[in-house]
Formats: C-alpha cells, sequence, structure tokens
C-alpha cells in the first residue's frame, strides 16, 4: 500500500467531478481524480456502432459489475441482477463518463422547480420539498457551465424560459435540418411556440476544441473534433494544463474511510489492470460517481463511527432516488406525402434538429387543471444503421426475411425518414424509488453491489401521456405518418438523480446546502444525488452548473485553512 | 424476466447440462460451435438469399461474422449457448436435415420453428447477428466493400474505427 497526499480527492470524472476538479486546479489546489473507466482520448474515438451503441464496450462487463432491480410482481418486490436481465444501469464508464455520450440537449430548470412544493403543494404518495437554494443562487454558474462547456443556442423570450444574466448564449446554434422550417410551421398552426434547443456542441471552434463536424453520429459516441462539451474535453483537459490534477483512470473506489467520526482519511482504490490495492488521502474528498453509484459507495463506506453508511445519520441515504419520467413518440416523414420542404433536404445527413416545447412545462387550464407538466425534445430517430435495420424486421408478431425484407429495409430507408420527440416530466420521488446494497450480490472487486427499487408515482404517466397527445398532433400537423408514443413507468438509466438530497434539516437530508455532508465536513456529493426534485428537463446543464457552485465553496474552504 | 428462463422458456430440452458445463472450456465450446455452423450458415443464407434488395448471406461472410462475434469477450455468454443449442434444436426437429431441403421446405421448417416461443427468439437471435454484420463497419469481416450501407444508402460516421472493438 501507498499514500499519497492531495488537497481534494474527487471519485468520478464525469460532468459534475470534471466542473469541481476544473475550478479547483485552476484555484490552484492538487487534486487526484479517480476514475474507474479507462481513457479514450479524442482522436481514439470513432463511430463503430457494434463496438459503442451494441456492445459493453465502454460500460462494465455485467457479469462482472452489475446491479440488482427491484420490480413489483404480483404485488411483491423482486431483485432481478441485470446480467440476467440484460438492463444495464451503467452510463459511460471512461474518463468524462457519459457527458462524452451524451446529445447534447440541454435546459436550464425553472425558478419554479426550485420551489416545486411551494408552488404546487403536496402530491399524495410523493416525497416533494423545496430546494435549500434559489433559482438565482444557481444562476451566475448555469451561465458559467454555458461559457466553460460551450452551450450554444439562441435566446428567445418564453412565458417557460428562465432568466438569464447574460443578454445570449456564447455561439449561434449548430447548423439545423430543414425538418426545423416543417416543425416551426407546423407548431404555428396549432399555436404552440417552437424553441431553439441549447445544445452543449460548439458550432465554432473554441480553445482546443474544434466545431462540429455533423457527423450524422453524436448521441452514445464520442466526439471526435472536441465540439461536444463533455468533462474530458472541456473540463478536464484545461484543469490538466494547469499541472494540479492527477488523473487516475482504471481506478475503482471500494470504500472511503473515515477513522474518525467527521473525517474522511482515506479512499481505498484498486487499479482495474493490475488488481493492486492502494489508499489514498486527501483534505477533502469529492464523490461524483453518478447518483445511484455514490449512495452506493457511501452506504459500503459504513464503520463503527458510521454503522448505517458514511454521511447517513439522516437514514437518508439512497432515498429518493429519481429518474427523468416521460417517454418518447415517433412518426414517419414519406417521400411522397413530404410538403413545405424538399425531401432531399430532409434526407442531408448530420444537422441537427434543434427544437424543443416548453409551452407545457407548466399547465394551467380551465379543464385540464393546474400541474406541473415537462418539456419536450425533437430529434431525428438515431441513425444507427444496424438498429434500425433491425427494428424494421417484423410484422405481425413475425419476422420478415428473404426477399420481402430486403424490400422493406430499402422502402424504410430510402423514401422515408423518423423525426421523433422526447418528453421530459418530473419523476416524482416516492418511498419505492431508493438505492441500497444488495445483502448478497457482489462485485467482482467483493465490494457489496447497489439495489435500485425503480417504481414510479401514477402521476408521472398522467403528465407524459398528457404531452404526448399534444406532441403527436404536432407530428400529424407535420404531415407524418405511423405516428405513435410511449409513455412508460421503466425508468431511463441514463438520467438518474436524488439519493443523498440536500437540504438545511441535517435529519431529513444527507447534505448541506453547499453539497457538504451533514455529518462529515470534509466530504462532498457533487454529482446530481443533491437534487431532491429534478425538475422537467435533462439533468446535464444543473449537474455541471451545481459542480461549479460547489467548486467555488471548496475553493472558499481551502483558503480559509 | 430473467434471461435464462426466457432463453430456455418453450425449448423441447433446455440449456442442456452437457453445454451448460462447457462454458469454460474453450475447446469443447469450439467443437460445438463447429458441429452447427453449417446449420447457422444455412439458416443465414435462407433469411439473406440472393436477388434481394440488400445484399445476400452468401455474398457477405455473415457466419464468419457470427462466429467470430459470439465468441468474442464482449459477447454474453448465455446468449453464445443459446445461439449453439438453438440450432442444435432445429436439426433435431428436422432429424438432423436442414442444410439439405429443398428452399420450400427450409421455409416451413422456419416458420413452423417460429411457432415456438424458443425457436422464434433463435431465429431473432441469428438475424440481429446477421444485420449486426451486414451493416457494421467492415472491419468486422462482414459488409464487404460498405455493400450493406450501400443497399440501404445509409453509411456509417466519421472517423471509422481503426480496430474492432475499441482496442487501443
Amino acid at each position: 500500500m501507498t499514500s499519497r497526499k492531495y488537497d481534494v480527492v474527487i471519485v468520478g470524472s464525469g460532468a459534475s467531478g470534471g466542473a469541481v476538479a476544473y475550478t479547483l486546479c485552476k484555484a490552484g489546489y492538487k487534486v487526484a481524480v479517480l476514475e474507474k473507466g479507462r481513457l479514450i482520448k479524442r482522436d481514439e474515438f470513432s463511430k463503430d456502432e457494434l463496438a459503442y451503441a451494441r456492445r459493453d464496450i465502454v460500460t462494465p462487463n455485467l457479469f462482472e459489475e452489475y446491479h440488482t432491480i427491484e420490480e413489483k410482481v404480483e404485488g411483491k418486490w423482486v431483485a432481478t441482477p441485470t446480467y440476467d436481465s440484460g438492463w444495464s444501469f451503467w452510463n459511460g464508464n471512461i474518463v468524462g463518463g457519459s457527458s462524452n455520450l451524451m446529445s447534447g440537449m440541454l435546459h436550464r430548470m425553472h425558478p419554479d422547480d426550485f420551489r416545486l412544493k411551494s408552488k404546487y403543494g403536496e402530491i399524495k404518495g410523493a416525497n416533494i420539498v423545496d430546494w435549500p437554494i434559489s433559482y438565482e443562487e444557481m444562476e451566475p454558474y448555469y451561465a458559467l457551465a454555458e461559457e466553460l462547456v460551450g452551450i450554444t443556442g439562441k435566446y428567445e423570450k418564453h412565458l417557460y424560459e428562465p432568466p438569464r444574466s447574460t443578454p445570449d448564449f456564447p455561439q449561434p446554434p449548430t447548423k439545423e435540418n430543414v425538418v426545423v422550417k416543417l416543425i416551426d410551421k407546423s407548431c404555428k398552426a396549432l399555436d404552440i411556440v417552437p424553441l431553439v434547443t441549447p445544445r452543449a456542441v460548439l458550432s465554432q471552434d473554441k480553445g482546443h476544441r474544434n466545431a462540429c463536424y455533423y457527423s450524422n453520429f453524436c448521441g452514445s459516441y464520442g466526439c471526435s473534433s472536441g465540439a461536444k462539451g463533455s468533462s474530458r474535453e472541456a473540463l478536464l483537459k484545461p484543469a490538466l494544463a494547469t499541472g494540479n490534477l492527477t488523473l487516475m483512470s482504471n481506478t475503482y473506489v471500494k470504500y472511503l474511510h473515515a477513522g474518525k467520526k467527521d473525517e474522511v482519511e482515506y479512499a481505498v482504490v484498486v487499479d482495474t489492470v493490475t488488481g493492486k490495492e492502494q489508499k489514498i488521502s486527501a483534505k477533502i474528498f469529492v464523490v461524483a460517481a453518478q447518483a445511484h453509484e455514490s449512495a452506493r459507495l457511501l452506504l459500503n463506506s459504513s464503520n463503527k463511527h458510521h454503522p448505517h453508511g458514511l454521511a447517513n445519520s439522516s437514514g437518508e441515504l439512497g432515498k429518493n432516488l429519481i429518474f427523468s419520467a416521460g417517454g418518447s413518440g415517433q412518426g414517419e416523414l414519406h417521400k411522397e406525402s413530404l410538403k413545405h420542404i424538399k425531401f432531399e433536404d430532409l434526407m442531408t445527413t448530420g444537422l441537427f434538429v434543434n427544437r424543443s416545447i416548453l409551452d407545457w412545462y407548466f399547465i394551467d387550464h380551465w379543464w385540464d387543471g393546474t400541474f406541473k407538466g415537462g418539456s419536450v425534445e425533437f430529434m431525428f430517430e438515431h441513425q444507427n444503421i444496424i438498429s434500425r435495420a433491425n427494428k424494421n424486421n417484423e410484422e405481425d408478431g413475425k419476422l420478415v426475411w428473404g426477399k420481402a425484407l430486403g424490400e422493406r429495409l430499402v422502402e424504410r430507408f430510402i423514401q422515408s425518414k423518423s423525426i421523433r420527440f422526447e418528453i421530459f416530466n418530473d419523476w416524482l420521488p416516492n418511498d419505492d424509488c431508493f438505492v441500497s446494497l444488495d445483502e448478497t450480490h457482489k462485485d467482482k472487486y467483493g465490494m457489496p453491489v447497489g439495489k435500485l427499487r425503480v417504481e414510479a408515482h401514477p402521476q408521472d404517466g398522467k403528465v407524459g401521456k398528457y404531452i404526448a397527445k399534444k406532441c403527436e398532433k404536432v407530428l400529424e400537423e407535420m404531415g407524418a405518418k405511423n405516428i405513435y408514443s410511449s409513455i412508460s413507468s421503466a425508468p431511463p438509466q441514463n438520467l438518474v438523480a436524488g439519493g443523498c438530497r440536500f437540504g438545511d434539516d441535517p435529519k431529513t437530508s444527507v447534505l448541506n446546502k453547499y453539497c457538504q455532508s451533514h455529518d462529515v465536513s470534509n466530504l462532498f456529493v457533487a454529482d446530481a444525488s443533491f437534487m431532491p426534485t429534478g425538475g422537467s428537463v435533462p439533468y446535464t446543464w444543473t449537474i455541471y452548473a451545481n459542480a461549479f457552485r460547489v467548486g467555488d465553496h471548496i475553493v472558499e474552504q481551502l483558503s480559509k485553512g | 424476466m430473467k434471461r435464462r428462463k426466457f432463453l430456455i422458456l418453450g425449448s423441447v430440452f433446455g440449456l442442456s447440462s452437457s453445454l451448460l458445463g462447457k462454458k469454460n472450456n474453450n475447446v469443447v465450446f469450439s467443437k460445438s460451435l463447429k458441429s452447427v455452423e453449417k446449420t447457422i450458415q444455412s439458416v443465414q443464407q435462407h433469411l439473406f438469399p440472393e436477388g434481394s434488395k440488400i445484399p445476400s448471406a452468401r455474398s457477405m461472410n455473415v457466419t464468419q461474422f457470427l462466429l467470430e462475434t459470439i465468441t468474442h469477450p464482449s459477447y454474453d455468454k448465455d446468449i453464445r449457448l443459446f445461439v449453439i443449442e438453438g440450432a442444435e434444436e432445429l436439426e433435431s426437429r428436422e432429424e438432423g436435415k436442414f442444410t439439405v431441403l429443398s428452399e420450400k421446405e427450409k421455409e416451413r421448417a422456419l416458420r413452423s420453428y417460429e411457432e415456438t416461443h424458443y425457436g422464434s427468439n433463435w431465429l431473432s437471435r441469428i438475424m440481429t447477428l446477421t444485420m449486426e454484420g451486414m451493416f457494421s463497419d467492415p472491419i468486422y469481416g462482414s459488409n464487404v466493400k460498405e455493400a450493406g450501407w450501400k443497399a440501404l444508402g445509409s453509411y456509417g460516421g466519421l472517423p471509422r474505427p481503426t480496430t474492432r472493438y475499441i482496442k487501443l
């Protein structure tokens, strides 16, 4: 065993870990980032569908590292290991984490998302609370993330567009497919206001990062120009350039050791290549391993001082895990029935569909009622060729094969293009959505795996269906065919938060308003775990912003000695 | 539903203990795979025949792709066994003569096999594996001269992989 001393050790190199590392390194502090996965550099990424989208190459092999997922079956909770179901809850275990693989459609949360309980009151069966901070406190960090991560877009005033401290985005939107004209026209006809989607993809060069080259394969893949605002490109590279960052890839953290009641002394880590174990000590520890894994790490760090897990005097650790509720829908734009735009322009590849709808973020309708709604993103169906082909090989429950399959695929690929919408609404925190430690299952490092109970609140589906009907009308107006939508209570495993709620009361929350443990003063949790409610937008911008805020607080604390 | 239960549901024999016992024995596993290679090839050629608007199995080296794919460490070991077992079961149903049946008889045999839950899953798996070859980057040995991409007018993005499975 060896020991090295850092000012701060950060567990995880994704969006939040990168933002904290950047802030601390720029302020002159010595930081170690521990990342379980390997480093894949910009010039090593490719658009290899088989490797990135169809195999567990950038996530752990499920037979070695997995979760157990608890679902209610005939009234009883049944836990199934993910190696048995194939339902992976890992997201991009490489340096930079899942921010390497995101599509980058981002929104700020609305000011009312910070005070959901005050605004809408309680909902039976849901554990809604107000945040201990306001939008105004987060706003400067949303602006900072916009600049540093490189979020591009075009500000348009809208009832539900949060206020900004800067007039517009630092760069204009990425180039758009002509389909946006059809979306805009159709929305206008339905009295809906389409907005340009802010996107964490550069439209122009920025420092060491080059502008988007419109590869047609953005989400699920690493970026080969540096345009995508991943933690690796936007934050870890500049942090490394300060000389203050030690980036330790292939480093799995087994647990944090708190020899004293109120202080973490070191992390016990394993080199995933050599199997060698060592202790890494620091003044401050920041956990940023993605929501359910951060809670798992703290639960696995229990000892005589913390018998129920580190930072868990409240008993709230792992509770109120949230995902993003909603679902998606799709329709086909066919060559022979396309209106207003040219088919060959529609088929131009690589350009973005930067359109969102916020009109239904809050519903206040004489007939429908008053309730929290959600946001909508439009996009083309993912351009992965194997998955698109494989989706079109069935009819009436039977496989289509032979020449009929050839006819069908060529028609589908060459004569039409699918347009999609995705709905994001609040996954209401509830008593049946949490992470704990599995009593029997352990990963290949001998540590208990996370057991996730993933029940959704019934309100989530009602809101999703309400919005899906409206989105289907947009697709109808666009002239799309074979329209369908699917609102599911199944959790999207790439949109996860909660489990280490922040709050002012140590009895009901794990972290204080700076995402610092109420119990252990040199322990912070910087990822989406802190979120008591999730808003109705993808979490990434808020994760970046909050981690910059946490980083600033740690700098302040360190500067005071 | 648990994967293993799902895979064996409806099987006449179930996942055989002999094959399950071979999990860690690559030599025996390779022999088992070799013994069903012709059956799998024959099924692939029936699903993706000559004269279609997409390339044929015969022209795209898809059997070699399938064999290399399921033996790669990144491939699910349960599904690897299922691919072999499913082929053995098809041959069992057809008294070991599937590969020499006429096209019409093969169609009958496969549609009949598809009527079973197990057979339907297996055929779906063979089709998926075949499509993975046809439409993945040619570096994996299939999609010869990008013929699969050309047929669909859709091409893999840039940069293209220079190694299989991101081997850095």
